[in-house]
C-alpha cells in the first residue's frame, strides 16, 4: 500500500479523449504527478482546461484513454467500475462545488452515508460527532433546503471525512460560496485534512485557497504547464 | 450498504416530494380501481349467473325420462340443499264440453326453488305463490279462456276434479320456446296419485337442488357417474341460447372497462416513474460516486418500490372494496336477488396487478439509473449511455399485454384492443414526429409567449411524444368508457325493438294460410312472418347413419335422437345471413339445403355434403349448397334447416308464423283459436319481458362499472399530468423572474397543451371510433353498429380542454408562490 511508498496517488502519462460533434477531441494530455500521502495538490488552470476531468479519473470516477493512475498503492485503469466502486467507499471523501447533499435526507442522514454505504452500525454517532465538529450539531435535523450554502458546504465537510478515508478530492469547494464563507470553509477544511491526516487535491479558481495547498498543478488544454511547490 | 434502512429512509424522506406521492397515488387510484371494477363485476356477474338459475328454476337440474332413484333427493339433502321434484307432461284439461290440451307442470311444495312465482286471485290481483295445494291446480290465461271458465271453477285433469286456484302470473323457465300448449301447475302428489305419471306417461322428470356454489358443484359431481340412462345434468350456464348471449355480452362490457381502467393505471404509473428516474440521477451518481455499487443501487430502488407500493395496494385496496360497496349501495336493485357475498379472488387479483403494473411500468425508468455515470457529480449534461434497444422497455408491453390477455379472458377482444392500442401509439409516434417538425419550423417565425411555448414542444421532444402517448391511449380509453360502451349498450337494447314479434302461431293448415293472413291483419298484427314447418328426423349424413354416442355435445345427441324441424323460402328470411355457398335458383332440380352455421359446427358440415331426411312416409337426399347465420335473438320463427321450395312443397307440413300485437290481445285471439281449434298460439310476451328485463338489469349494472371506470380514468389521467407540472412550475417561475406576466405565462402553457390535446384528441376519436366498430362486430356480435363520432369528438375535446386547463391551473399556482422559492428547489 501507500504506506511503504510514501505515495498516496500517482498518474503516468494520463490521457482522456472523447468524441466530439467535429471529431476526435483531447481534454487531457500526457499528464504524470505523484501527491506523498498526507500532501496537499491544488489543480488550478482557466475554465476548460481539464482540471475536473482530471479529478474524475485521478478518483476512479472515469477510465483515462491512456496512462495509469494507481490510488493508495491500487492501479485503478486495471479495475472495472464495480471494483473502483469498492475502493471509493473506502479510501476516498469528496466535496463539491454544489455540495451535492441529498435532498431527501437531513443534515445527519446525508453524513451518514459513507458509513451506511458500509455497512456501519454506528454510523449515527459518527455522523453526530462529525456534524458537531464542523458547529452544526444543533442542525443534525434540518434539510438541505434549511440550510445556507456555507451551512450545506460544511455538512458536506464533515460526510466527506466522517469515514476517515485516506485522500479526499475537493471540486471547488468554495466556488459557490461568497468570499467570508468560503474563507470558513476553507479553514475547516484544512483543519480537519489536518486532524485526519489525509491526502489532499483539490480543484479550485480561489488563488488563496491554492496557496493554502503543499504543492499547486497549473494544466492549460490538458497539459500540465506549471507544476509548483 | 444497508439497503433496507436506506431504501426505508429515502422513502420516508421522499414521500414529502411530489413524485413519489405522485406515483404512490397513481398505484392507490389504480388498486382502488380494479379491485372495485373487478369485485363489482365479479358480484355483478354472479348475480346474472343467479338470475339465470331463475330460468331453470334451480342452480342445477337433472332430467330424466323416469323418476331418479330417491338417493338422489337424499345425497342433495345431506349436502344441505334444497329440492324441488317436478314431472312435465302433456295432459288435456276438462270443463264441461271444453277441452284443452296443456303442459302440465305437477311439483312437491318447494317449487320455485328460484326466481318468482305468482298467482293471480278471482279479484286479478298477483300474489307470490309456491305449487298449488293437493286438489288445486294454477293455469295459464289461455286455459282460462279456451275453457270459458273462471278462478274457483272445477275442472278435470287426469280424471280427478280439481279446482282451478289461480291463474299463472310470472313463472321461472317461463322461457321455453317449443312448448306448444298453454302451462297448467299442479301438486305432484295428485299427479301420482291419478296415474297421470303411470306407465305409459311422456312424463319428463327433473330435479332441481339449490344452495351455495360449492355444494351444488359437489352434488354435480358425485351425481354424474350415478346418472340413469338417458338422464342429463342441466347447469345454469346451459340456460337458454338468447339470455346467454346477453351474459356473455354483460361479461366482455365488464371486462372491457376494467382492462382500460388498469391500462390506464399503467400509463400513469410509467409516467410518475419517469419523473421519479429522472430526479433520482443525480442521487444515484453521487452513490456511485461514494462508492456504492449497481448492485446495491438497484436493490436500494426495488425496496423502495416494493416498500411504498406494499401499503399504497392495500390502501387501494380498502378504498376500493370500500368504493364497490358504496355502488352497491347506491344502485339498489342494480342486483336481481340477494347480492352476492364478497369474492376473494378480484381483489386479491387487483392487489397483485397493482405491483405488477407498478413494477412492470416503473421499473424500467429505475433499472436504466444503472447506467448513470459516477462523473456525473462534476458534470450535470452527461447523461446515461444511450441504448438503440434496450430490453427493458419489453418489460411494459409484456405487462400490458399479459394484462389485456388475462383481462380480457377472450382472445378476440384481447387481440382487438392490443392491435387498437399499438396502432394508436405507433400513429402518435409517426404523426407526433411529423407534427414537432412542423412546430419547429412555425415557432422560429412566431414572437413572445408562444414561441416560448411551442419551442419547448420541439425541445423536449422524446417527453413530447411520451406525453402525446400517454394522452392519446388515455383519451382513447376514455372514449371508450365514455361513448362508445353506452352507445355499443344502447345499440344491444335497440336489439329487442318495439314490433319484435311477440306471439307465435304453429299447427296451421296450408289451405288456411290465406284467410289466417287476412285475420292477422284485421287484428293489426305487424311484422308477420309465416314459413311452412316440416318435422323429421335426421336420416344420415353421407350416405352413413349419425351416431348419437360419437358426439358430446348434448344439442347434437337431442338433434340425431329427436325431431329435426325444416322450413323452405323463395327468399333468404329477415334475421338471416348467407354465410358461405349461394341461396336456391328457380332451376334447382335436386333437393338442395341451407344449414344454419351452428348445426353445420355440430356435425362437422360444408357445402357439398349430403344429409337425408325422413319426413313421414318420404326421405329425401338434398346437397348443402349454403351455410346461414342466424340471429336467434330475434324471435322470429327461424330454423336450423332450409330446404330449396320445390323439394319443400313436396313434404308433408303445416305453416308456423311469428307476429307483433300491440297490447291486450287475448280476447281476439281466444276468439281465432275458437275458429281454428287445430292451431296453437304462444305467448312470448313473458319470455321477451324476461329478456328485456335482463338486458336491463345487465346494462344498468355494466354502466356503472362503465361510469366508475370512466371516473379512474379521468383521476389517473390528471395525476399522470400532475407529475409533468414541476417542470413546468420552474420554467414558469424561471419566465417570471425574467419579467413575464401571467397572461404571457397562460399562452405559453396553452398553446403547449393545445398541440399536445390536439393531436392526441384527433387520434383518440379515430383510435376509439375504429375500435368500437371492430368491439360491436367481432366482440359483441352486434350488427349494425356506427360509432357516434359526434359525441366522440365532443368527448375527448373537452377532455383535452380539461387537461390543458389542469396544466395551466398547475402554472397559475406560481402566481401565489414567490419564483425564488420554486428556484430553489429546482
Amino acid at each position: 500500500m501507500s504506506t511503504q511508498t510514501g505515495i498516496a496517488l500517482s498518474a503516468a502519462q494520463v490521457s482522456k479523449v472523447v468524441d466530439g460533434p467535429d471529431g476526435q477531441l483531447t481534454i487531457l494530455d500526457g499528464v504524470a504527478l505523484a501527491v506523498p500521502r498526507g500532501d496537499s495538490l491544488a489543480i488550478v488552470g482557466a475554465s476548460g482546461s481539464g482540471k475536473t476531468t482530471l479529478l474524475g479519473l485521478l478518483a476512479g470516477l472515469d477510465r483515462p484513454t491512456t496512462g495509469s493512475i494507481t490510488l493508495a498503492g491500487t492501479r485503478l485503469d486495471t479495475l472495472d467500475e464495480e471494483a473502483r466502486a469498492r475502493l471509493r467507499r473506502r479510501l476516498v471523501g469528496f466535496v463539491f462545488q454544489s455540495f451535492h447533499l441529498l435532498p431527501a435526507l437531513n443534515a445527519e442522514e446525508n453524513v451518514m452515508l459513507p458509513l451506511d454505504l458500509d455497512g456501519r452500525d454506528d454510523a449515527r454517532e459518527h455522523a453526530g460527532e462529525a456534524l458537531a465538529r464542523v458547529g452544526l450539531g444543533a442542525r443534525r435535523h434540518h434539510y438541505p433546503h434549511q440550510l445556507s450554502g456555507g451551512e450545506q458546504q460544511r455538512v458536506a465537510l464533515a460526510r466527506a471525512f466522517v469515514h476517515g478515508p485516506e485522500i479526499l478530492f475537493a471540486d471547488e469547494p468554495t466556488g459557490n460560496l461568497d468570499q467570508r464563507t468560503g474563507a470558513v470553509v476553507g479553514d475547516l477544511l484544512f483543519a480537519l485534512n489536518r486532524e485526519h491526516a489525509t491526502t489532499l487535491v483539490l480543484v479550485t479558481h480561489d488563488a488563496t485557497l491554492a496557496t493554502r495547498c503543499a504543492r499547486n498543478l497549473h494544466l492549460r488544454e490538458g497539459r500540465i504547464v506549471e507544476a509548483a511547490a | 450498504m444497508k439497503t433496507f434502512a436506506f431504501a426505508a429512509r429515502s422513502l420516508r424522506r421522499e414521500f414529502r416530494h411530489a413524485e413519489l406521492a405522485t406515483l404512490a397515488a397513481a398505484l392507490v387510484l389504480a388498486v382502488a380501481a380494479l379491485a372495485a371494477v373487478a369485485t363489482l363485476a365479479s358480484r355483478v356477474e354472479r348475480a346474472i349467473v343467479a338470475s339465470a338459475a331463475e330460468l331453470i328454476g334451480g342452480d342445477l337440474g337433472i332430467g330424466a325420462s323416469k323418476a331418479l332413484p330417491p338417493a338422489f333427493v337424499e345425497e342433495a339433502r345431506r349436502r344441505g340443499l334444497a329440492t324441488n321434484r317436478l314431472a312435465d307432461f302433456p295432459s288435456v284439461v276438462f270443463a264441461g264440453d271444453k277441452s284443452r290440451l296443456c303442459d302440465v307442470r305437477a311439483s312437491d311444495a318447494a317449487f320455485p326453488l328460484r326466481g318468482a312465482f305468482t298467482v293471480l286471485d278471482a279479484h286479478g290481483i298477483e300474489h307470490p305463490a309456491h305449487a298449488p295445494p293437493v286438489g288445486a291446480i294454477d293455469a295459464d290465461h289461455a286455459v282460462l279462456v279456451a275453457l270459458e271458465v273462471a278462478i274457483g271453477a272445477h275442472v278435470q285433469l287426469g280424471g280427478r276434479e280439481v279446482v282451478l286456484g289461480g291463474e299463472i302470473g310470472k313463472s321461472p323457465d317461463s322461457g321455453n320456446l317449443f312448448r306448444l300448449a298453454p302451462r297448467v301447475l299442479m301438486n305432484l302428489a295428485d299427479a301420482e296419485a291419478s296415474g297421470l305419471l303411470g306407465p305409459g306417461s311422456r312424463a319428463h322428470y327433473r330435479l332441481l337442488v339449490a344452495g351455495d356454489e360449492g355444494s351444488v358443484a359437489a352434488f354435480a359431481a358425485w351425481a354424474k357417474p350415478k346418472l340413469p340412462d338417458g338422464a342429463e345434468i342441466t347447469t345454469v350456464e346451459d340456460a337458454q341460447q338468447n339470455l346467454r348471449n346477453a351474459f356473455e355480452r354483460g361479461e366482455s362490457f365488464l371486462r372491457l372497462a376494467a382492462l382500460l381502467a388498469a391500462l390506464l393505471s399503467g400509463v400513469a404509473v410509467a409516467l410518475a416513474a419517469q419523473r421519479f428516474a429522472r430526479r433520482k440521477v443525480e442521487e444515484v451518481a453521487l452513490l456511485r460516486c461514494l462508492g456504492a455499487s449497481r448492485g446495491e443501487i438497484v436493490s436500494a430502488l426495488v425496496l423502495e418500490l416494493a416498500l411504498l407500493a406494499l401499503p399504497a395496494c392495500l390502501v387501494g385496496l380498502t378504498l376500493g372494496l370500500a368504493l364497490q360497496q358504496i355502488v352497491l349501495g347506491l344502485a339498489s336493485g342494480l342486483l336481481p336477488g340477494a347480492t352476492p357475498r364478497l369474492p376473494w379472488g378480484p381483489p386479491l387479483a387487483a392487489f397483485a396487478v397493482g405491483l405488477a403494473v407498478l413494477f412492470g411500468f416503473a421499473l424500467p425508468p429505475l433499472l436504466r439509473l444503472r447506467d448513470v455515470e459516477p462523473m456525473r457529480v462534476f458534470r450535470h449534461d452527461l447523461g446515461a449511455r444511450v441504448r438503440r434497444f434496450d430490453v427493458l422497455y419489453l418489460l411494459p408491453v409484456a405487462v400490458g399485454a399479459s394484462l389485456v390477455l388475462i383481462g380480457a379472458g377472450n382472445l378476440r377482444l384481447a387481440a382487438t384492443l392490443a392491435i387498437g392500442f399499438a396502432g394508436v401509439g405507433l400513429a402518435t409516434s409517426v404523426l407526433g414526429l411529423v407534427l414537432l417538425k412542423i412546430v419547429r419550423s412555425v415557432a422560429g417565425r412566431l414572437r413572445g409567449a408562444l414561441r416560448f411555448g411551442l419551442a419547448n414542444l420541439a425541445r423536449r421532444r422524446a417527453l413530447t411524444l411520451l406525453q402525446a402517448g400517454a394522452l392519446a391511449l388515455s383519451l382513447t380509453a376514455l372514449a371508450l368508457l365514455g361513448v362508445v360502451g353506452p352507445s355499443l349498450l344502447e345499440r344491444w337494447r335497440a336489439n329487442l325493438p318495439p314490433d319484435t314479434p311477440n306471439w307465435f302461431l304453429i299447427n296451421l293448415q296450408p289451405e288456411q294460410r290465406a284467410p289466417m293472413q287476412q285475420r292477422l291483419h284485421a287484428l293489426g298484427a305487424t311484422n308477420l312472418n309465416l314459413l311452412p314447418l316440416a318435422v323429421g328426423k335426421l336420416v344420415a349424413i353421407n350416405g352413413r347413419a349419425p351416431d348419437a354416442a360419437g358426439f358430446t355435445d348434448r344439442r347434437t345427441r337431442s338433434a340425431i335422437n329427436g325431431e329435426v324441424r325444416v322450413s323452405w323460402s323463395d327468399t333468404l328470411p329477415a334475421a338471416n345471413k348467407l354465410l358461405e355457398g349461394r341461396w336456391f335458383s328457380t332451376r334447382t332440380t335436386r333437393p338442395e339445403l341451407s344449414v344454419d352455421r351452428m348445426w353445420a359446427d355440430m356435425f362437422h358440415l360444408k357445402p357439398g355434403d349430403i344429409l337425408t331426411l325422413r319426413v313421414g312416409e318420404r326421405e329425401i337426399e338434398a346437397t348443402i349448397t349454403s351455410i346461414r347465420g342466424v340471429d336467434w335473438d330475434s324471435f322470429r320463427a327461424n330454423f336450423f334447416l332450409m330446404l330449396d321450395p320445390a323439394s319443400g312443397a313436396t313434404l308433408p307440413h303445416s305453416f308456423v308464423a311469428s307476429f307483433h300485437l300491440q297490447g291486450d290481445a287475448s280476447q281476439s285471439l281466444a276468439a281465432l283459436s275458437r275458429d281454428y281449434p287445430n292451431i296453437s298460439l304462444i305467448d312470448l310476451n313473458a319470455i321477451l319481458d324476461r329478456v328485456r328485463d335482463i338486458i336491463g338489469r345487465v346494462t344498468r349494472a355494466v354502466s356503472w362499472v362503465l361510469g366508475f371506470s370512466l371516473l379512474a380514468g379521468v383521476l389517473v389521467l390528471v395525476a399522470a399530468l400532475a407529475v409533468t407540472a414541476d417542470d413546468r412550475r420552474f420554467e414558469a417561475a424561471l419566465l417570471r423572474t425574467l419579467g413575464a406576466h401571467g397572461r404571457q405565462l397562460s399562452i405559453a402553457v396553452l398553446s403547449e397543451f393545445a398541440v399536445l390535446g390536439l393531436l392526441a384528441g384527433a387520434i383518440a376519436v379515430v383510435g376509439a371510433g375504429a375500435l368500437g366498430s371492430v368491439l360491436a362486430t367481432s366482440v359483441f356480435k352486434l350488427a349494425g353498429y356506427s360509432p357516434p363520432f359526434a359525441a366522440l369528438t365532443g368527448l375527448v375535446a373537452a377532455a383535452a380542454l380539461i387537461v390543458a386547463l389542469a396544466g395551466w391551473i398547475g402554472t397559475l399556482r406560481i402566481a401565489r408562490t414567490s419564483p425564488m422559492a420554486v428556484l430553489r428547489r429546482g
